[in-house]
């Protein structure tokens, strides 16, 4: 094989030499295995990571649900089924928290070993007060890690101890649950019947007697890939053997249920029959003892009135008393008084007595004095007298007269002794007559205070007596309200039994009524999130089949042309290889390795590059939509053989094409100059009338056209491929773009939707209504209810929103209910309801189907269709009244309210709504316009598929463009060359060749529009969402996009193709023989 | 001063590292309406001085007077002009275009041309008025040259350049050819200068430049010439 090695040398040369058109041939395998492997293993990827996020959180492959909860009887009877590993009873139920004036309702979920949530951040719940929350909810409330939530008491029908143990939970941690990928949280009947988050609480914290769920995981499940036909029909196979004892377990738990309650019943009658007997011991007690108190209070008055008797008699004796005393002493005042007149009378006497005496005194103390004075003469005169017989007898005379004044003295001393007797008379009289009155006063004081005393006796015996009736009052008073206390429990105690007797009756009652269990068993298809992913991921399948298509049907155009010009330049070279002895096999050899070489280093890089690249990018468009912790991108060899298989069959099968057809030939023929290929009229010709009309330029370029047919098909292909791939990028934009003023300008007129808390009275609600209508800022209030159920018909189910307006004629003015086509208005009637048309297209209904609606309470009914009405987003089931509440059986009460407001901007309506939240009425608000953002970010992520797409074509376009001009020159150098000798500017060769390219470049845009147009529809197709309906429309503009961007790509190429032109080597191109 | 003249002109390729000296020093002039031979071996410079000649290759240095015009001293637009409205070039291949009839390879010609022919009297005057809605592939060696005559003529060019026109066709068609070229150099008054390396037909030239070793070896004028139908070889 040493001939081997010179031809690989020649080989090797010939792809340095011609590089140009080696890169070519690598670049469309690169782009072809690139997309291939890269869309097609996006599918797998997202299989993948779902899979492996599913295994090594140890998720369920079958889940048990009963309407009467599951028991550890169950556990073990699911245990003991074949390939059934591990069995676990699990609780969830939803609750409801209060943050920040909303409510929200979350599914209360507890940490098992199964379905274990992915911690994010923190820690999971260790102590029965922790929960973990997911991250939107911490989003969506600003509480943080370390904070504490509430959740509110539910509403226990009285006999239901609550759910959880804890009700103050403290976050703990941040977690994603493989329960949940998607937003969608199921409904509930909390609120306003839409579930909004998960948290998960310790297991301990749950009080309940029964597991909600069981879950099931399945042994050697993780040999099979979640989704795939084996795994699905392994789980299917162990759902049957469930089915098996599912009768058997659904008897048994009824069973349990009635003895259980037979049990109770059995235990309450006892129950009753004893507090019965000690409610009506306790009755007679009580009466016994009112009784005994009656007596007792009877005795105490007869006691009080014998003692009040018995105090008047000695009263009345002691003032009798008294009053005798009174009168003696006024007889002895009165004795005393006359007395006293008489003892008066006596003194003036003895006074007059006095006065004589006085008088007498006075005459005889005048004698002493005259006497005295005559003494005093005398006694002068002695002085005087010179003898003695006038001395003596003035002695003489003086001694009579001192005789006479001793008489006068000794009769003074008698008077003045009887004046002191009479004194002394008067004064023992008077002493005698004080002596009486106060004797007297005595006797009256005595009296008086005897009197005084008895009052005082008397003051406080009535006061005792008085006091003792009091106590006596009051102790009949409570008699008689334990005697009334006593009729009023009798009448409880009465009522109490009764109700205590009813109720055992009913209970019995209730007994008989015990539903059968209903199991319902379940896989992971039945989870929204799940289920909702794996069919995004048989969209992204179908999606990743088509494009490709277009890529290798280019690819081998490409390769065709080139090696069969690479051919056709070498046909000397291969002439003389023949002629040499080489036999066909070693000639074509070189250019299989060479497309070989070209086609695996490409499709090698591609694949590389579009595995990592591609599956990427839709995961990050599918990141809005779903959670999981990791996206496993993975080189898929399968795809990426594929991929490599099929671009090698089109390029070395297309190189084989080319050569087979050359090495057939004789070396002689090989060695002659092939024959050019020939001029022909082309069918244009025929027509006189235009072609003669034609500039002769014009005419060259028209049979030029003709002349190479595979240029032909290649460029408008190629051309036709970009167009149509970025008119399907703009048209899917424009579908996606008009979804929301589609919804929120022509159907929805509504501003606000406020939801009202439930338990208001119909009072408290009118009011509300009215108040709300009466604000200036707000237009139109639209009274309906709202609830979250399902609607399906045969196998198909979706969720939906049943609305049931209040006035079938109000709700015009804030939904439009209009026929898709005719835009014929509907109104609302008895006759059936109207359904969204994304909904009757989902589950197949048509005008005058029934269909079965559910209410979020779970009851099911079947309701007629009468209309079909334009919508976009989710689906809606709307009712009247009278309808709803015929069939449902329900009381209707408003619980929603559409408002239009007066054109406020979006300030404004923010300024509204909170004002309008902090009433106590409302339960929450959602604004038109905030609903609108959110899903308007959600939207733009699928601008990546719109720039996928652009970046794609646009290297579709480069390619096979460039391709084409280096063909184009190559094949005709010979020609330019010439027409360049003949004199023609840059500018007229330029010309000369890419007119032609031009006129392919334009049927290539018109056919890219069409197919565009096709495509765009086939992709909305495969990558609608179930809640959307993608109105099918292309903007004029879009096409627009579509001509001008492939006209840019054009141009770029064209200018190439001016400076290769530029650069032909006349002599050169001349010189050899064709 | 003659009406072309070749001064000094020296013509360099780089091939790599070694630089080929393909005109050396090359001195002729030729003379308006005369009918030129060039002979020489293969290499000897003839085909370059005719691509410089005819605008279609440059020198190294020296002049290329034509018609008072310094033809090495024009740039590549002037080139070009100078190309469509000076030259007619006839190459040993034909170069037709493939995909246009005779008549619109001449076409493609007089189109570009002020001051062109008619072409069908042009495919009159070389003989194949009958053949000339017929596309290359349609027609004999001989008639593809007339062709590409045609074409060269009927831009009505100061100087006709045919580098070796009878090379890849039979003796006796090549006369009839030659013939041609001398009736057109006759009868027009147009300057022809024909490359060859067969110097048997040499005589019908009014003037023979010998080329060797990339320079004019001998410039040789001719009083008589004979008519091609006269020379055999």
């Amino acid at each position: 094989m040493k001939i081997k090695k010179a031809l690989l040398k020649d080989t090797f040369k010939e792809i340095k030499k011609s590089y140009k058109r080696f890169i070519s041939i690598l670049l469309m395998a690169l782009l072809g295995v690139g997309f291939f492997a890269g869309l097609r293993a996006s599918s797998p990827d997202m299989v993948d990571s779902i899979d492996t996020y599913y295994k090594n959180q140890n998720v369920y492959d079958i889940e048990v649900m009963s309407t009467l909860g599951l028991t550890d009887n169950d556990i073990e009877a699911l245990s003991n089924i074949e390939n059934v590993e591990n069995v676990y009873g699990t609780y969830s139920r939803d609750g409801l928290i209060k943050t920040n004036d909303k409510e929200i309702v979350s599914k209360i979920l507890c940490v098992d070993d199964v379905n274990q949530p992915v911690l994010v951040e923190g820690n999971m719940p260790e102590n029965i007060d922790e929960c973990v929350v997911e991250k939107s909810f911490l989003e969506e409330t600003g509480k943080k890690i370390g904070d504490s939530l509430e959740i509110e008491p539910e509403e226990t029908d009285g006999e239901d101890t609550e759910y959880l143990k804890n009700k103050t939970l403290k976050i703990v941690g941040v977690v994603e649950s493989p329960l949940y990928i998607s937003r969608e949280r199921g409904s509930t009947k909390l609120g306003t019947g839409v579930v909004n988050y998960y948290i998960y609480v310790n297991r301990e914290n749950v009080n309940s007697d029964v597991y909600t769920e069981i879950y099931i995981t399945l042994e050697n499940s993780d040999k099979y890939q979640t989704g795939s036909h084996k795994y699905e029909e392994y789980v299917e196979e162990t759902k049957d053997k469930i089915e098996e004892i599912k009768e058997e377990r659904e008897n048994a738990r009824y069973q349990e249920l009635i003895d259980e309650a037979n049990a109770e019943i059995a235990k309450a009658e006892e129950e009753f029959n004893t507090e019965k007997q000690n409610g009506e011991t306790q009755i007679q007690d009580a009466e016994n003892k009112i009784n005994e108190g009656k007596a007792q209070i009877e005795s105490g008055e007869a006691e009080i009135n014998s003692n009040e008797r018995t105090a008047n008699q000695q009263f009345e004796n002691a003032e009798a008393q008294i009053e005798a005393a009174k009168l003696e002493v006024a007889q002895n005042a009165l004795r005393f008084n006359n007395e006293k007149i008489e003892a008066e009378k006596g003194f003036e006497e003895a006074e007059n007595q006095k006065a004589d005496l006085q008088s007498t005194l006075d005459n005889i103390n005048n004698a002493i004095k005259i006497t005295d004075n005559s003494i005093s003469e005398k006694q002068a005169q002695l002085e005087t007298a010179e003898t003695e017989e006038e001395i003596a007898a003035i002695n003489q005379e003086i001694a009579k007269l001192q005789a006479t004044k001793q008489v006068y003295e000794t009769n003074k001393q008698s008077v003045e002794t009887g004046m002191a007797e009479i004194d002394n008379q008067i004064a023992s009289g008077r002493q005698e007559l004080q002596t009486a009155e106060a004797q007297i006063d005595n006797a009256r004081n005595q009296i008086q205070s005897q009197e005084a005393s008895l009052q005082q006796t008397k003051n406080r015996t009535y006061t005792q007596i008085a006091n003792a009736r009091k106590e006596l009052e009051a102790s009949k008073q409570e008699i008689a309200t334990a005697e009334a206390e006593l009729e009023t429990s009798r009448a409880e105690f009465n009522t109490k039994i009764q109700e205590a007797e009813g109720k055992l009756i009913d209970a019995r009652e209730k007994v008989s009524e015990i539903e059968k269990a209903e199991w319902y068993i379940l896989d992971r298809q039945q989870n929204t999130g799940y289920s909702s992913y794996i069919q995004d991921t048989e969209s992204i399948e179908n999606l990743s089949v088509v494009f490709p298509i277009v890529f290798f049907a280019i690819a081998a155009l490409v390769s065709l042309t080139s090696m069969t010009r690479m051919v056709e330049e070498e046909r000397q070279e291969i002439g003389t290889l023949k002629a040499l002895g080489y036999n066909k096999f070693h000639i074509m050899l070189k250019y299989i390795i060479y497309s070989s070489l070209a086609c695996i280093i490409g499709g090698v890089i591609g694949m590389n590059i579009g595995f990592q690249l591609l599956p990427r990018i839709i995961w990050d468009m599918y990141q809005m939509m779903y959670t999981l912790p990791e996206f496993i991108v993975s080189f898929n060899h399968q795809y990426s053989s594929m991929g490599l298989g099929l671009i090698y069959i089109c390029i070395v099968g297309a190189t084989l094409y080319t050569i087979l057809k050359e090495v057939k030939e004789t070396p002689a023929t090989l060695l002659r100059p092939k024959a050019p290929k020939y001029g022909k009229r082309v069918l244009l010709e025929r027509v006189g009338f235009i072609w003669k009309r034609l500039k002769f330029s014009h005419k060259v370029t028209v049979r030029n056209i003709f002349r190479y047919k595979k240029r032909f098909l290649m460029t408008i292909i190629g051309i036709m491929g970009c167009t149509s791939l970025i008119l399907a990028g703009f048209g899917l934009k424009d579908s996606i773009s008009s979804i929301l003023p589609n919804q929120y300008e022509d159907i929805c007129h509504y501003d606000m939707l406020v939801s009202l808390k439930t338990a208001l009275t119909e009072e408290q609600r009118n009011s509300y209504i009215e108040n709300l209508k009466q604000k200036e800022d707000i237009q139109e209030v639209v009274e309906t209810y709202m609830e979250s159920g399902t609607a399906g018909k045969g196998e198909n189910s979706e969720t939906v929103q049943i609305v049931v307006p209040s006035d079938n004629q109000e709700i015009d003015k804030v939904i439009t209910l209009r026929d898709v086509k005719t835009e014929e208005p509907f109104t609302l009637s008895e006759e059936g309801i109207i359904i969204t048309d994304k909904l009757a297209e989902l589950i197949d209904a048509k005008v005058g189907d029934t269909i079965m609606v559910t209410t979020a309470d779970d009851k099911e009914k079947e309701i007629k269709v009468v209309g079909i009405t334009e919508n976009y987003i989710i689906h809606y089931v709307y009712m009247s009244k009278a309808l709803y509440q015929q069939v449902f059986g329900e009381t209707y009460h408003t619980n929603v309210l559409l408002v239009q407001d007066n054109n406020l901007n979006e300030e404004q309506e923010e300024t509204v709504m909170q004002e309008m939240v902090a009433q106590n009425e409302v339960l929450s608000i959602t604004l038109t316009t905030t609903t609108m953002k959110t899903l308007d970010d959600t939207m733009s992520s699928l601008n990546y598929v719109v720039i996928v797409l652009i970046v794609s074509a646009g290297l579709l376009a480069f390619v096979v463009l460039y391709n084409l001009s280096n063909i184009n020159i190559g094949e005709r150098i010979r020609e330019l060359a010439t027409i360049k000798v003949l004199g023609f500017y840059d500018r007229e060769v330029y010309d000369y060749v890419t007119r032609e390219t031009i006129i392919l470049t334009i049927i290539g845009i018109l056919l890219g529009l069409v197919v565009g147009y096709f495509l765009n529809f086939y992709i909305l197709g495969t990558c609608e969402i179930n809640i959307l309906r993608f109105e099918k429309v292309i903007h004029p503009i879009s096409y627009l996009y579509a001509t001008a961007i492939t006209l840019v790509f054009s141009i770029i190429v064209n200018i190439v193709t001016y400076f290769a032109l530029k650069k032909i080597d006349m002599i050169g191109s001349l010189k050899s023989v064709e | 001063m003659a009406y072309i003249e070749f001064k000094n002109v020296c013509k360099e390729y780089k091939m790599g590292e070694v630089i080929i000296k393909a005109l050396n020093n090359t001195n002729f002039s030729i003379e308006k309406g005369e009918l030129v031979v060039v002979v020489g071996p293969s290499g000897a410079g003839k085909t370059t001085a005719l691509n410089i000649l005819g605008g279609m290759d440059s020198v190294t240095s020296g002049d290329v007077m034509v018609d008072g015009k310094n033809v090495a001293k024009l740039k590549n637009k002037q080139l070009i002009k100078y190309r469509r409205e000076d030259i007619g070039f006839v190459f040993q291949f034909y170069n037709l275009v493939q995909n246009l009839t005779a008549i619109e390879n001449v076409e493609l010609a007089t189109q570009i041309c002020k001051d062109s022919l008619s072409p069908d009297e042009v495919m009159e005057k070389v003989g194949l008025a009958d053949r000339k809605k017929n596309f290359p592939s349609q027609l004999s060696g001989g008639e593809q040259q007339r062709v590409a005559i045609a074409r060269a003529i009927a831009k009505n060019p100061k100087l006709l350049l045919c580098d070796e026109p009878t090379g890849a066709l039979d003796y006796k068609t090549g006369k009839q050819i030659l013939k041609l070229l001398q009736d057109t150099a006759r009868k027009e008054k147009m300057t022809v200068i024909i490359i060859t390396h067969n110097a048997a037909i040499a005589p019908m030239a009014d003037k023979i430049i010998r080329f060797k070793n990339g320079t004019a070896e001998s410039i040789e004028s001719n009083q008589n010439p004979i008519p091609v139908e006269n020379i055999e070889w």
